[in-house]
């Protein structure tokens, strides 16, 4: 049986579902991702695993017992928060000693624990400051050495980048995963930000209107996207209405264009449905074996690393996503180009 | 400020003059009562009617006794308050208008109203409680606690809006503390200086407190015996309105003063 096992978990607030029969195993160790837009019950699942919240049905059973009622001081899950939540009137070893002081751990202890997560934390020097003297940054590194002192049984992370600047949030991603690695700690985080899902998790589970609509690692969710949602959630998506030609030959119709996709052997002939690919997959310019379709260019955004083109494809919007080179000649909007895209590189969303 | 530095001179002076009027409004009775407790010897100014007060053994009696009893008030309430307010605001929100309503009940029930509900109640068994002097001492503090509900309640209600009780009280519980630790080690601490405020207002309120006192303890307490003085001895009566005044003040400044240091120094105010 799994470390952290969630059994058709449940969440009801007067009329509305917030969460309906969810079903999660976490293993020991593992960094999981609640991904998905606000209201989707991503933070109602991570509060009921805290205890803050009571399942309406369902069970939640961590390490082989059943914590579902338990009240949240006796589950040993350690908890970050989007607004950091340190105690104001603590000092920073103040803040990291509390859940040990609590447990009234002898004070050597409580000195040596606090000294190791300020060296984990890389804030060494700052165990007299209060929390008001530190940054956004600092805030929350203490916020989360302060979970981790009590050898948390599971840590939840809320959000807890949301408030911070883009540059400071990629820095502490990075420092989130690499402690979470050295620790061997099992996790969970609630984000809605794909970015930070993709980056730092084993596996995903990606949530809609309080379902789970995909489990996988980052690069199943993104790449084999189970349904419309997570297709268009995660990441880019460009759409291309089109009409089955040849099922087993995977050839399909749009407009005056055949193109070639993989064999759709579940499609019958003149079916109308729609293609996806993402954006990455489509270049400019004509190559031998891919499919090509002509378009007039509508703006360019140029992102750094990549540079975005918006394309009209014969009356359908689509973006290509182009990598930066210096010598890189930018289309203008206005120019006629042709789009040209790999046959595996799309699949096939049923029209409902 | 800058709205201020581009008025019209006018407007600034009517600023001015409107200040000078409050001002006038506050301290002109002020100084004829100072003035005038320093004429209890004819023709001279003299510090006599001070002497006279300070020398009365009742003055020193009746103002410890107020005192005390101001700072059972004050740690009465907070024990009642404090943990209520914070209930109500975790727990309970839909509670907080009615709450608020009872908090202001003795702006509406006048004091006297109140103190012979007390004495009705608890003149006759299984209450007994009028009897003995602790009795009455515990009668006077009860009444207490609810005349100062409306400040005690308001001052720490303000305080537990500006700090972010329910995630602070989540995190606490993650860390594995009870409610008594949360409470203790959370709450009250972050609380600190609307406490005092509301200890303050607590402590002025009790101090000059006339219509319970003489009632339920009479001239033991500072109101009722200040009364007393006013209405025989002219002069002392001055004396002693400037006395107590002044004590309120230094009160309001010691206030200051530790709450300020108990939060570590002025910054506290500052950023967040």
């Amino acid at each position: 049986m799994a470390y952290l096992s969630l059994q058709n978990l449940s969440k009801r607030f007067g009329p509305t579902l917030a969460v309906r029969d969810f079903n999660l195993e976490v293993e020991r160790g593992e960094f999981v991702s609640f991904l998905g837009p606000s209201g989707c019950g991503k933070t109602t699942t991570l509060r009921m695993i805290a205890g803050f919240e009571l399942p309406t049905s369902g069970r939640i059973i961590l390490d082989g017992s059943d914590i579902t009622t338990l009240p949240p001081n006796r589950r040993h899950i350690g908890m970050v928060f989007q607004s950091y939540a340190l105690f104001p009137n603590l000092t920073v070893a103040d803040n990291i000693a509390f859940g040990l002081k609590v447990a009234k751990r002898p004070p050597e202890e409580i000195r040596k624990t606090v000294s190791e997560m300020l060296d984990l934390i890389r804030l060494t020097g700052f165990e007299n400051r209060y929390p008001y003297q530190l940054s956004g940054g600092q805030q929350q590194r203490v916020a989360l050495a302060r979970a981790l002192a009590i050898r948390p049984r599971v840590l939840l992370l809320d959000e807890p980048l949301s408030a911070l600047d883009a540059k400071i949030r990629v820095e502490l991603r990075a420092e989130i995963r690499r402690i979470q690695q050295t620790l061997g700690i099992t996790a969970i985080y609630v984000t809605h930000d794909q970015e930070e899902a993709l980056s730092l998790s084993d596996r995903v589970v990606v949530m809609y209107e309080g379902r789970i609509e995909q489990v996988g690692t980052p690069f199943e969710v993104y790449n084999y996207p189970k349904t419309r949602f997570v297709a268009s959630f995660i990441g880019q998506l460009n759409l291309i209405p089109v009409i089955v030609e040849d099922p087993q030959q995977g050839k399909v119709r749009f407009d005056n264009n055949v193109l070639q996709v993989e064999p759709l052997p579940h499609l019958s002939r003149g079916q109308a449905v729609t293609l996806a690919l993402r954006p990455e997959e489509m270049n400019l310019g004509e190559v031998e074996g891919r499919n090509h379709v002509r378009g007039r260019v509508l703006d360019v955004m140029f992102l750094g690393a990549i540079v975005r083109v918006r394309v009209d494809l014969q009356g359908r919007e689509v973006l290509a996503d182009l990598f930066n080179e210096r010598q890189l000649a930018l289309p203008r909007p206005g120019d006629q180009v042709i789009i040209n895209f790999p046959p595996h590189a799309c699949w096939i969303i049923n029209e409902a | 400020m800058d709205r201020n530095a581009h008025a019209p001179l006018r407007q600034r002076l009517l600023s001015w003059f409107i200040l000078f009027l409050g001002g006038l409004y506050f301290f002109v009775p002020l100084i004829a009562t100072i003035d005038f407790s320093l004429r209890a010897r004819k023709g001279v100014l003299s510090a006599l009617a001070y002497q006279r007060v300070l020398s009365d053994p009742r003055f020193a009696s009746a103002f410890t006794f107020s005192l005390e009893m101001a700072l059972l008030t004050v740690v009465v309430g907070v024990i009642l308050v404090v943990p209520t307010a914070y209930w109500i605001r975790l727990r309970l929100p839909q509670l907080r208008p009615v709450v608020e309503f009872i908090t202001l009940m003795p702006f509406v029930v006048p004091a006297i109203v109140l103190v012979f509900g007390l004495i009705r109640v608890f003149s006759r068994p299984p209450f007994l409680l009028t009897n003995s002097f602790t009795g009455t001492q515990i009668l006077l503090v009860a009444g207490y606690v609810v005349l100062v509900l409306p400040y005690l309640y308001r001052a720490v209600d303000t305080g537990l809006q500006a700090i972010d009780i329910r995630t602070l009280t989540e995190a606490a519980q993650s860390l594995g503390a009870g409610w008594w630790v949360i409470i203790t080690q959370i709450i009250f601490p972050n609380l600190r200086s609307a406490i005092l405020s509301g200890a303050f207002l607590t402590i002025t309120i009790v101090m000059g407190e006339l219509t319970m006192a003489s009632f339920l303890v009479g001239l033991k307490a500072f109101g009722p015996y200040m009364s007393q003085v006013g209405q025989n001895r002219a002069y002392e009566g001055a004396a002693l309105a400037v006395i107590s005044f002044a004590l309120t003040w230094a009160f309001t400044m010691l206030f200051q003063f530790v709450g300020r240091r108990a939060l570590g120094g002025d910054q506290a105010f500052g950023a967040r």
